[in-house]
């Protein structure tokens, strides 16, 4: 077994709004929970999936765990080091052993740069290799990440969708990381560009042991990619366990809900004319700043319907907690 | 080329024959040939999804059905024949006396083109069509939607645009009907509603009802469910195919999501490199085993992880290459640089010379070599 690279532990970030003018003089924002109370683990040469509609909170989770931005509360702990509080100066060079990759393929390519210059710095972020060496690695990128030669006299508005996500890659790899968060790394991209790119990560991990946190809401992707997956609504983390247990056999209502809607069946789970629940409001709709007492997801919750609206579902006092059903399979439901 | 489109029994209420759309690329100066000798057809009643990859053409293909191509030098040539119970015409009838193309080596040189005339006979055309007997609903509706306008006001304008309800009251009424259709829920109170108040599949919903408030003969979804979420998206897969089976309107569905077009099109066409390459019942071009298909269909589909993929943790068949880009077309097929079943037997043929759309088997077209044995070389 593998150490852990990554642990997060209760991990929160509240963001707060303020809205109009009475707010902004008084001082009395409104507190968005974007990531509520969130903890995993990642060991090395490994994938974990998170997965979960927009506004769960998983983009976030990825930004805070590289420390993009700042955490609430909770703790980070990257190769054994806690990192939660540490200052710029101090984070920079553990800067290089962790690395995002954005959703927009054009974030982190400098319009205004060929694709040579642009790995030629990242290259030389960190350390101030000579030019041979600098022309050797990469030339050495490029066979990595499977791009042609010529493209590197290329600017990016020259390269095609998959051609800059391979850049993207490349300038990512350049400083040799061995955590890179992937924040929807195919979804701007077409289906059969979207598998090369799926392909390259998986051969990239065997090949330099890298691990992976997989943020995406492509769920056979992320059953493909990831060992573990963890299933998120509204900044918490509702079911986790292997990626084949949360795919195969979901035990929280979301989970099920979410894998059906992708699997190309009905949705059958909640009647699309069925009284309360025919319309969006209780669906597609998300109050950020108020979540559900009790289960967040109640509200949308079939089951909660089914067992006839349970008083426990509701209570303030008792959101649900990951509940253990072993082999690292939990879920946070009463009734699941 | 294409003459003979598929028709169903009542024949087509729209045949799409040989569609060409370019633009004029500033940034590399060159034309790109959106739809480059589209064909397709749909019959009352029916769905035909249109899938491919961006840049396929098959938004364009859409746009230009709709009239609604707007920039230069846009819809050059090819039919639109669109047949309801109202309406009998081509909508590009006539237009093409005001398009000279010229071409070299494959290379679209210069397209003279008279935009007044080709636009007041455009127009002239589409009166009483667009809106009224075609609808079409965007990918983005929040967009589509006025944000200045409670979304009432906006199908109360429409219904008494389209509609025999001409009354301030009774077209009230219509509307709430149509909000009550697409499963709005406080359809009373929606109605009040500006778009900005409405989460992004409630829009999607308004803009359904939108729509099919005019009753039109041809419904026109361009990537319905794109941008939404997962669960919202499964929701509007659902009601269009409640809408489909209740008023039976005939629907060209683009997606380039699979498994979408799976859920809700009789029939299927492929677009690749601005032409369909393959076009038949959905259930042969998409089923699992489908004996004959383009191979671009093929690897589209394989390129999608299945169950098998998945549970053997194997790696994803992706096509190697990228998208045609549509201003360099081949003299050959369009797809032969990135197919992966060419056999020594018709490479020649497909270097040298676009296949032709070739019927498989009933109503089931492929425009492939391989599959062109029949067909005269």
């Amino acid at each position: 077994m593998s150490g852990t690279l990554l642990e997060v532990t209760d991990l929160r970030k509240h963001y707060s709004q303020r809205r109009g003018l009475i707010p902004a003089l008084t001082g009395q924002g409104r507190v968005i929970p974007a990531v509520d109370g969130v903890s995993f683990y990642l060991r090395e040469n490994e994938t974990v999936g998170l997965v979960g509609e927009s506004g769960c909170g998983k983009t976030t989770i990825g930004r805070t765990v590289l420390r993009l931005t700042d955490p609430s509360g909770g703790r980070i702990v990257f190769g054994g080091r806690d990192i939660t509080h540490l200052s710029r100066a101090a984070l920079r060079p553990l800067r290089r052993e962790m690395q995002m990759i954005f959703q927009d393929l054009d974030a982190g390519l400098n319009p205004k740069m060929r694709v040579r210059a642009i790995l030629r710095e990242a290259l030389t972020v960190h350390e101030r290799p000579g030019d041979a060496e600098i022309e050797r690695r990469i030339r050495e990128l490029l066979e990595q990440v499977n791009l042609k030669e010529s493209k590197l006299s290329n600017y990016p508005s020259e390269l095609s969708g998959g051609e800059k996500r391979r850049v993207g890659i490349a300038r990512v790899l350049a400083v040799r990381p061995r955590l890179i968060v992937a924040d929807e790394p195919t979804s701007a991209l077409d289906v059969s560009i979207q598998a090369q790119v799926v392909n390259l990560l998986r051969e990239l991990q065997k090949n330099l042991g890298l691990s992976y946190l997989f943020i995406s809401h492509d769920l056979p992707i992320v059953e493909l990619v990831s060992q573990k997956v963890a299933v998120m609504y509204l900044g918490r983390i509702v079911e986790t366990g292997l990626a084949d247990d949360i795919a195969h056999l979901p035990r929280h209502p979301y989970t099920r809900i979410l894998w059906s809607s992708l699997a190309g069946k009905q949705s059958t789970e909640v009647s699309p004319r069925g009284g309360a629940s025919a319309g969006d409001r209780a669906w597609g709709v998300f109050d950020f700043e108020q979540p559900a007492a009790g289960c967040r997801f109640a509200p949308r919750c079939p089951l909660y319907q089914d067992q006839g609206r349970p008083a426990v579902c509701t209570d303030p006092a008792s959101e649900p907690p990951l509940r253990d059903l072993g082999k690292g399979h939990a879920v946070a439901c009463h009734f699941a | 080329m294409d003459a003979h489109v598929l028709s169903g029994a009542e024949g087509p209420l729209l045949a799409v024959e040989n569609l060409r759309t370019y633009f004029y690329s500033r940034a590399k100066r060159a034309f790109i040939r959106s739809v480059d000798g589209a064909s397709l057809g749909v019959a009352r009643g029916e769905t035909l999804g249109v899938v491919g990859e961006s840049g396929s053409g098959k938004t364009v293909a859409a746009l230009s059905v709709a009239g609604l191509v707007s920039s230069a030098p846009g819809v050059i040539g090819g039919r639109v024949e669109l047949h309801s119970d109202r309406v009998r015409r081509n909508l590009l009838d006539g237009l093409e006396r005001h398009v000279r193309v010229k071409e070299e080596d494959g290379r679209v040189v210069a397209v003279e083109k008279d935009e007044r005339g080709w636009r007041r006979r455009s127009e002239t055309l589409m009166a009483g069509v667009r809106g009224k007997e075609i609808a079409m609903i965007f990918q983005n509706p929040r967009s589509a939607l006025n944000p200045y306008s409670r979304i009432g006001a906006q199908l109360v304008e429409a219904i008494r645009l389209h509609t025999g309800f001409k009354g301030e009251r009774e077209a009230k009424e219509r509307a709430l009907h149509w909000l009550e259709r697409v499963r709005i829920d406080s359809p009373r109170l929606r109605f009040d509603n500006f778009p900005f108040g409405m989460s992004g599949g409630m829009c999607q919903r308004a803009m359904i009802a939108m729509a099919l408030c005019a009753e039109p003969s041809l419904l026109i979804a361009d990537e319905p469910t794109t941008g939404l979420d997962a669960t919202i998206q499964s929701r509007i897969v659902d009601l269009l195919g409640e809408l489909k089976a209740e008023t039976r309107i005939a629907t060209l569905l683009i997606s380039h999501d699979i498994s979408v077009i799976q859920r809700l099109s009789d029939r299927v066409a492929v677009m690749y490199g601005g032409t369909v390459v393959e076009n038949g019942p959905a259930a042969e071009v998409l089923g699992r085993d489908a004996a004959a298909r383009h191979p671009y269909t093929a690897a589209l589909l394989a390129s999608i992880p299945g169950a098998e993929t998945i549970r053997k943790k194997s790696y994803l068949q992706a096509i190697e290459g990228e998208v045609l880009d549509t201003i360099e077309v081949p003299r050959g097929c369009r797809f032969y640089g990135r197919c992966n079943r060419v056999t020594e037997g018709v490479r020649g043929r497909c270097a040298s010379a676009e296949p032709p759309l070739a019927e498989v088997a009933s109503g089931h077209k492929v425009r492939c070599w391989l599959h062109a044995r029949g067909a005269d070389a």
